[in-house]
């Protein structure tokens, strides 16, 4: 009972992490500011103004559509537009109404909703040809705000998207590997103690073979990640260069295993290169990318995640997701280690 | 044999370059490799090459000179003469003695490549001090592919598999060097000055000392039987 509570557990871990990873909503988001390059009349204040469309995503705009307030901010002024037309939930047309002399020429577009909260799209429109004037003080419009009214969803990241529920298998599968070497370096410290019994060898081997499973499917994630984010299926990053070497030194770990014959033999030149290879990994994977520039987050001086990265809807499904694959990482392992002592036993008999 | 271990390490050292000059058939195929490799890189970049062409065929150059100076047999290796030397001297003095050499050996490989390079390939990219900062990123970058394939070549000698398994376990380490040293040196080429991109050989000394540091510690493990 004690020895299948946790596999269970583990195995449970991971189906709750699943069917939340496909089941759960993205938020809404803003994902588009464009000129149309037209221009409309406006009723309201008699002018014809120029016309942008608002993109939205996973946004309800059609429902409460009069409650709907879209503005731009810059210095901390706000500028209401005026909405000319909803096409749909996530579409509007609205008309820039800003005077000739603005406060900075970059601002953020803010959508206020009932339905989806406050969305804010970062610098996405830019006038160029307006004359900056930092003193000038905007009227302030009157701002019904809404907080969100949504029920449990990932948080709307620009670029990432619905890929956002990688997260779940990339940096899991990363930690696993992680935890899966760290076995094999205990064990190889272990070997290197004692060179008489088989027993520690075994383990680094078997956590090693585990372990690359891991690497290599994280590696994969990753370049899945990398192709819809950052464009590319692989791009020149010192964290993925570290986690392919990464993974190569590891292969090369099995390589030498089967160019060595005689048990003994393998065993400590087994361990003396896995040493090498876990301390090649922190190097590589955890104190290089983090002083030098990557598209990689959690990079250049700041490990690990940050607040922004992370969410507390996240949170709820990440967390159990580290927790899950470790386990099953570890039932892996440890089925792995009793397959190797088995084929050893068979090897022995004469 | 001496037990002092500075004394054992100078004993070593030389008496590898005494064993190297007596049939001195080897060093010179080791050069004779890197010249004929870098006038393959000017015939295959057709005689001038552009400052990125030319900083990655340094580099690779580099490599593949490093790798074909660790492949030679070592009469240490032999399991009698392993078994008489390990009464005598301190393992980790003798893998210590074992990666000076090479980076002695290395070094000079480093010299020649550049000056090669700069003969076959044109100085017109190592205006005034730019040479010198790329000479020292290759001696840097010698020093670093010495102590790793040492250690590397010692594990598959001790394995028994040659020089085919230093290959396949040193490529894949020796790509983080790689990756540091090309971007200093194209960094150097493109005229970076040399205190901007200083820090990228202080990651080579580092690397350095941390495998020289493993290698004595690890050595004596993989002598024992």
């Amino acid at each position: 009972m004690k020895n299948t509570f946790w596999k269970a557990l583990g195995v449970l871990l991971l189906l709750y992490v699943f069917s939340m990873t496909l089941l759960v909503p993205l938020g809404p988001g803003l994902l588009e500011f464009q000129d149309k390059g037209k221009v409309q009349h406006s009723d309201i204040v008699g002018r014809s103004l120029p016309v942008y469309e608002v993109i939205g995503f996973g946004t309800h705009w059609d429902e409460n559509s009069d409650s709907l307030g879209i503005f731009v901010k810059s210095k901390g002024q706000l500028a209401a537009l005026e909405i000319f037309e909803i096409t749909d939930e996530t579409h509007a047309l609205v008309g820039l109404d800003l005077p000739y002399s603005i406060p900075s020429k970059s601002w953020n577009v803010l959508v206020n909703h009932p339905i989806d909260g406050t969305l804010l799209l970062e610098n996405a429109l830019f006038l160029s040809d307006r004359f900056v004037d930092a003193s000038i003080e905007l009227p302030t419009p009157a701002v019904q705000e809404f907080g969100s009214n949504l029920p449990f969803h990932f948080p709307y990241q620009p670029q990432i998207v619905e890929t956002i529920r990688n997260l779940m298998l990339h940096v899991p599968l990363w930690f696993t590997m992680f935890l899966l070497m760290g076995i094999g370096f205990v064990a190889s410290i272990g070997q290197l103690s004692n060179n008489r019994n088989m027993e520690a060898d075994m383990r680094a081997f078997a956590s090693v073979r585990v372990g690359m499973w891991f690497g290599v499917l994280g590696l994969a994630t990753g370049s899945f990640w990398a192709r819809f984010t950052w464009g590319a299926w692989w791009v020149d990053d010192p964290q993925l260069n570290g986690a392919l070497v990464t993974v190569l030194v590891y292969a090369g770990y099995l390589v030498l295993r089967n160019a060595v014959d005689d048990e003994r033999l393998r065993a400590r030149l087994a361990a003396v290169y896995n040493l090498f290879a876990f301390v090649i990994l922190v190097i590589l994977l955890m104190v290089l990318p983090r002083f030098s520039e990557s598209l990689h987050p959690g990079k250049g001086g700041n490990p690990g995640f940050n607040s922004y990265d992370l969410d507390d809807a996240l949170r709820m499904v990440f967390y159990p997701a580290v927790i899950g694959w470790m386990l099953l990482g570890t039932w892996m392992y440890l089925l792995t280690l009793r397959m190797t002592r088995i084929n050893r036993k068979l090897d022995l008999l004469p | 044999m001496p037990n002092n271990a500075w004394t054992q390490f100078r004993f070593l050292t030389t008496h590898a370059f005494r064993v190297e000059f007596r049939q001195k058939h080897g060093i010179a195929g080791l050069f004779l490799f890197a010249l004929a490799s870098v006038y393959a890189c000017y015939q295959v970049a057709g005689g001038r090459a552009s400052a990125e062409i030319w900083n990655a065929l340094a580099w690779v150059v580099l490599m593949f000179s490093a790798f074909n100076a660790v492949a030679k047999p070592w009469a240490e290796d032999s399991p009698e003469l392993r078994s008489y030397l390990k009464t005598t001297l301190r393992p980790g003095i003798w893998i210590l003695a074992r990666m000076a050499y090479y980076v002695l050996i290395m070094s000079l490989l480093a010299l020649l490549v550049f000056f090669a390079f700069a003969l076959f390939l044109g100085t017109e990219h190592l205006g005034g001090s730019r040479s010198w900062s790329f000479l020292l990123g290759l001696e840097f970058t010698a020093v670093a592919f010495a102590s790793l394939l040492t250690l590397l070549s010692a594990i598959s000698s001790r394995a028994g598999a040659g020089f085919s398994l230093t290959a396949v376990l040193g490529l894949p380490l020796i790509i983080p060097i790689i990756l540091i040293s090309t971007r200093y040196g194209s960094e150097i080429l493109s005229g970076v000055i040399f205190g901007d991109t200083a820090h990228h050989l202080l990651f080579l000394a580092g690397l350095t000392g941390g495998i020289a540091t493993l290698g004595y510690i690890l050595f004596p493990y993989l002598w024992r039987d």
